[in-house]
């Protein structure tokens, strides 16, 4: 009995990587999804994870636009899901920068072009925090640091990002 | 700012950046069966939309625990509990309350509340998890934001 199964698991385990590409897609997603539903156990802190948040390479223009992704954050008693957001865009030099909207003022979060009046600046409603396009904060408004920047990695064209960091530290 | 040490004692550091409360305005009940769920799926939505609403104005505006009123009792009981309550907060140096509520009737006290009431729609059966359920949270905040903005 054990040694059939053995054999059924085996001949199905050849087929997931013989079917090729298929396969490995297939792979590529459950390992994260394993990953997801083992790690918590294992270090109850998230920490340092990338996550495909669902948006391609190629669709990345020069124009910062806003991107959601739900990750499971969890504390000593609670497991929660919330929805991180980034603004996402190449600089001048092709690099792709995906910033934190939370101000670094007090915490609201900025949005691109968010007020008519400062227009190619990021702009945070709450005290009129402004940042320039690559997150250096506007002087002589609230904020006294640049936005964060996610950590980030490419895997097959696709954007992953991991926590946001202090500009120069992601 | 949310009710939680962390963010008292920033807020005590910061509290002339922080001049707006909200108040979560909701019913409980337990008498009748067929209604149960659905008074606790509406919880559920309020709290998920104030929450997300003070993430996005974190800096700014003070969310206070809900405010849980017995459903079906008469109002003006509770009218003056919660005036007394918002009267309180504002001890503090707040300069804009809003109460948000998916329940109508409270339309008809409007004036009678120390605050400004916001009513929100309400979803009835949408899987939290649902892409809907996510959109319709998104849309309302984005417009929430707009309004309280308008108020700054
Ligand atoms: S929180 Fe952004 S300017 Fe104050």
């Amino acid at each position: 009995m054990n040694e059939k199964k053995q054999q059924v698991s085996r001949r199905q385990f050849l087929n997931y990587t013989l079917t090729g590409v298929g396969g490995f897609m297939a792979a590529g997603v459950l390992v994260p999804m394993l990953r997801f539903a083992v790690d918590p156990v294992l270090q109850p802190s998230s920490k340092g994870d990338f996550v495909n948040v669902g948006l391609a390479v190629e669709d990345i223009t020069s124009e910062p636009q806003r991107i959601e992704w739900q990750v499971v954050q969890e504390d000593a008693w609670n497991k929660s899901e919330v929805t991180k957001v980034a603004w996402v865009f190449r600089n001048d030099d092709g690099e792709i920068i995906a910033h934190s909207p939370i101000c670094k003022h007090l915490g609201c979060f900025v949005t691109w072009e968010g007020s008519e009046d400062y227009p190619n600046e990021y702009f945070c409603p709450c005290h009129d925090g402004r940042y320039y396009k690559d997150g250096t904060n506007v002087p002589n408004t609230p904020p006294m640091a640049p936005l964060d920047e996610y950590e980030q990695r490419i895997e097959n064209g696709m954007l992953y990002l991991g926590d946001p960091k202090p500009r120069g530290e992601a | 700012m949310k009710w939680i040490k962390a963010d008292l004692e920033k807020y005590l550091q910061e509290k002339k950046y922080i001049d707006t409360l909200l108040v979560p305005l909701l019913p409980i009940s337990f008498s009748n069966d067929p209604e149960l769920t659905n008074l606790a799926y509406k919880t559920n939505l309020l709290t998920t939309l104030s929450n997300e609403l003070e993430r996005e104005l974190a800096g700014r505006l003070f969310q206070t625990p809900p405010y849980f009123y017995l459903e079906g009792t008469e109002r003006s009981k509770e009218i003056e509990r919660l005036n007394e309550w918002i009267m309180d907060a504002c001890k503090q140096p707040f300069k804009h309350t809003f109460i948000v509520t998916h329940d109508m009737s409270w339309k008809k006290n409007e004036q009678a509340l120390t605050g400004t009431l916001l009513w929100i729609p309400s979803l009835t059966s949408v899987d939290p998890q649902a892409d809907e359920y996510k959109t319709f949270i998104r849309s309302q905040v984005e417009q929430l934001v707009e309004f309280i903005r308008s108020y700054w």
